[in-house]
């Protein structure tokens, strides 16, 4: 769409702009050819409207030869020939209205018609040239607008993520079932206690110097990963049981943090924690080919599929992967059955590496 | 002094009752009656055994503690345990006599019972109203209808079922080729249902619009829903205009 034609107003300020070109072809026609002001400005008048539109037509090739990717001798190719094309259009258009007025007898000077030819003709390859250099100007100025925009949302973007991620951390229910657990183990188990405390410092302390980084090993997630469980595992005693599937070799691979533990969270809140009996949570690592696959899967009650809606843990991991990966990552869940399960897969990279 | 404090710890975490029986054995005139590990024991529980006090988690298996209160007789004194302090307001709603943030010091606990037999000396505790009509708008749309049958529970998803009928206080709800009782008026039930899938053909009858067949005209100004197995129920004269309201005729 051509950025004046997209709007009234825009237009309208178009042409207003086209007003002092039009007293230049007015004071033009009363220096050399020596007309009088009124007809000048007969003259003058529609054939700056007329080249006001003409001159839209630059915006044209001013988009398909971008500054940057274009050479010199094309711009200036290209232009010119526009220029030339536009001006002898606009002399044909003068002297059809020279000739028009004359046979209205309008002024007898419309004789003289043919000097005014070489100034009209320098004046409108001028007016064209300041049309491409407003042109090239407004484009430059849109491309700066929208570039900052993008790196704007990409910003807000890393951010959300930052927090999330933050908060996921330190899920506060999380940490407050946590200590009750322990204030309960320290009346019947001392040394459950202290190991339930160490278990959740390392917890803590892992999360915080992991989430601060760009990337960390998988063996360093499946790290947090186990320590959590075994947090968790504490407060559902044998409803939760754990079982990993990984292949060998893969606890090398880079992975940005906290990309598993929000899932396998989800697994124990969602899944575990509404079954009387309660099931396990299998986690998943392999690569194939340039992928790295993570699965996390977990048995859920059905009658209770409504509660699953806002997993927000999982949409914060497919918003980071996106910002970070774009087409190359992907989240997908799969839910049937009584079964959920939560693939996450994305460039296979190892800490000795690409591969 | 008068008789023990019967309670029942209610929560599906081992560690979280653990902590309530160590703390309560330390309460003089208290004596734990029932440990319950999710809401259709606790139901049993208090049908079976009337506890004075129950200790109710919120965030169970199954049934939560909200759905709990809604299936038991209201003459126990509730204290909500729960890591959760979004809850507080609508326990305040549902007339609980106390809220305990886990984790909690013993303290609190004793403060807890002493608000309880407050209340108990005071005389019988308040019995609301059946709970759900006023409990359930805020918590979303109702996706199940829990129905208490001696010390069972029933849950009935709301597209299993055909049509509810009135019963003087009661609504039997028929589901399956199953009739349910449940302690509530037509009103209260209506009220809670998505008005697009029940409507109230009849001052007797809710009807799940799915299992409509035909409507059939007996005679003049008499209507009959003829339902997909062949159930035939009444339909009122202005059922039949809230009926072609949601048909769209």
């Amino acid at each position: 769409m051509h950025p004046i034609m997209a709007s009234r107003d825009r237009l309208g300020l178009y042409l207003a702009v086209w007003i002092p070109a039009a007293m230049l072809v007015a004071i033009e026609f009363a220096t050399v050819s020596g007309l009088p002001w009124l007809a000048a400005a007969a003259m003058a008048g529609p054939l700056a409207l007329a080249y006001a539109f003409v001159c839209l037509a630059a915006w044209y090739p001013c988009r398909a030869t971008p500054l940057q990717t274009s050479g010199i001798s094309r711009l200036i190719g290209t232009h010119g020939a526009a220029a030339v094309l536009s001006s002898g259009l606009w002399i044909v258009l003068a002297s059809v209205w020279a000739r028009l007025l004359a046979a209205l007898g309008f002024s007898t000077a419309f004789d003289h018609f043919g000097d005014q030819v070489p100034v009209l003709f320098v004046t409108g390859v001028l007016l064209f040239a300041l049309s491409v250099f407003a042109y090239y100007l407004l484009i430059s100025y849109e491309a700066a607008r929208q570039s900052e925009t993008r790196s704007l949302e990409l910003d807000v973007l890393a951010r959300e993520a930052q927090l999330m991620a933050l908060r996921a951390q330190v899920n506060p229910h999380f940490l407050f079932n946590s200590l009750h657990s322990i204030a309960s183990l320290i009346g019947s188990n001392q040394a459950g206690a202290r190991r339930m405390c160490v278990l959740l410092a390392d917890f803590l302390r892992d999360s915080v110097r992991f989430g601060g980084r760009d990337q960390i090993t998988l063996g360093q997630e499946l790290s947090l990963v186990r320590q959590y469980l075994g947090i968790e595992q504490i407060r559902f005693g044998a409803r939760l049981a754990v079982h990993e599937e990984l292949a060998p070799d893969i606890q090398d691979a880079l992975v940005p943090p906290l990309l598993l533990q929000p899932l396998v969270e989800n697994a124990v809140k969602h899944g575990i924690a509404g079954l009387i009996e309660g099931g396990t949570v299998t986690v998943r690592a392999q690569g194939t080919g340039a992928d790295l696959m993570l699965t996390v899967e977990n048995p859920y009650d059905v009658d209770r599929a409504a509660a699953a809606g806002t997993r927000l843990g999982l949409l914060n991991v497919k918003k980071r992967l996106d910002t970070q990966f774009g087409p190359l990552a992907s989240v997908r869940v799969a839910d049937g059955g009584g079964r959920y399960t939560a693939e996450i897969r994305l460039p296979l990279t190892s800490a000795g590496g690409a591969r | 002094m008068t008789a023990a404090l019967r309670v029942a710890i209610v929560d599906d975490e081992e560690p979280a009752r653990a902590i309530l029986r160590e703390y309560l054995q330390q309460e003089a005139g208290v004596e734990i009656i029932a440990e319950c590990s999710n809401g259709f024991e606790a139901v049993q529980a208090v049908a079976n055994l009337k506890p004075d006090v129950l200790l109710l988690d919120v965030q169970m298996p199954k049934l939560d503690g909200f759905e709990v209160l809604e299936l038991i007789e209201r003459d126990v004194a509730v204290v909500f345990v729960t890591a959760y302090d979004q809850y507080a307001l609508k326990a305040f709603d549902v007339n609980a006599v106390d809220y305990l943030l886990k984790p909690f010091i013993p303290e609190r606990l004793t403060q807890a019972l002493e608000r309880v037999r407050a209340r108990l000396t005071r005389g019988h505790l308040p019995r609301s109203e059946p709970l759900s009509a006023r409990l359930r708008p805020p918590r979303g749309p109702l996706t199940r209808v829990l129905i208490r049958d001696g010390a069972n529970v029933h849950i009935v998803p709301l597209a299993k079922i055909d049509y509810a009928e009135a019963q003087d206080d009661y609504v039997s709800i028929h589901a399956e080729r199953r009739a349910y009782l449940k302690e509530q008026t037509m009103a209260q039930l209506e009220a809670t249902l998505d008005p697009a899938h029940f409507v109230r053909i009849h001052r007797s009858y809710l009807l799940n619009i799915d299992r409509l067949a035909k409507v059939e005209v007996t005679d003049k100004d008499s209507r009959v829903a003829i339902l997909r197995d062949d159930t035939r129920l009444p339909i009122s004269r202005s059922g039949f205009a809230r009926l072609s309201v949601l048909l769209g005729e």
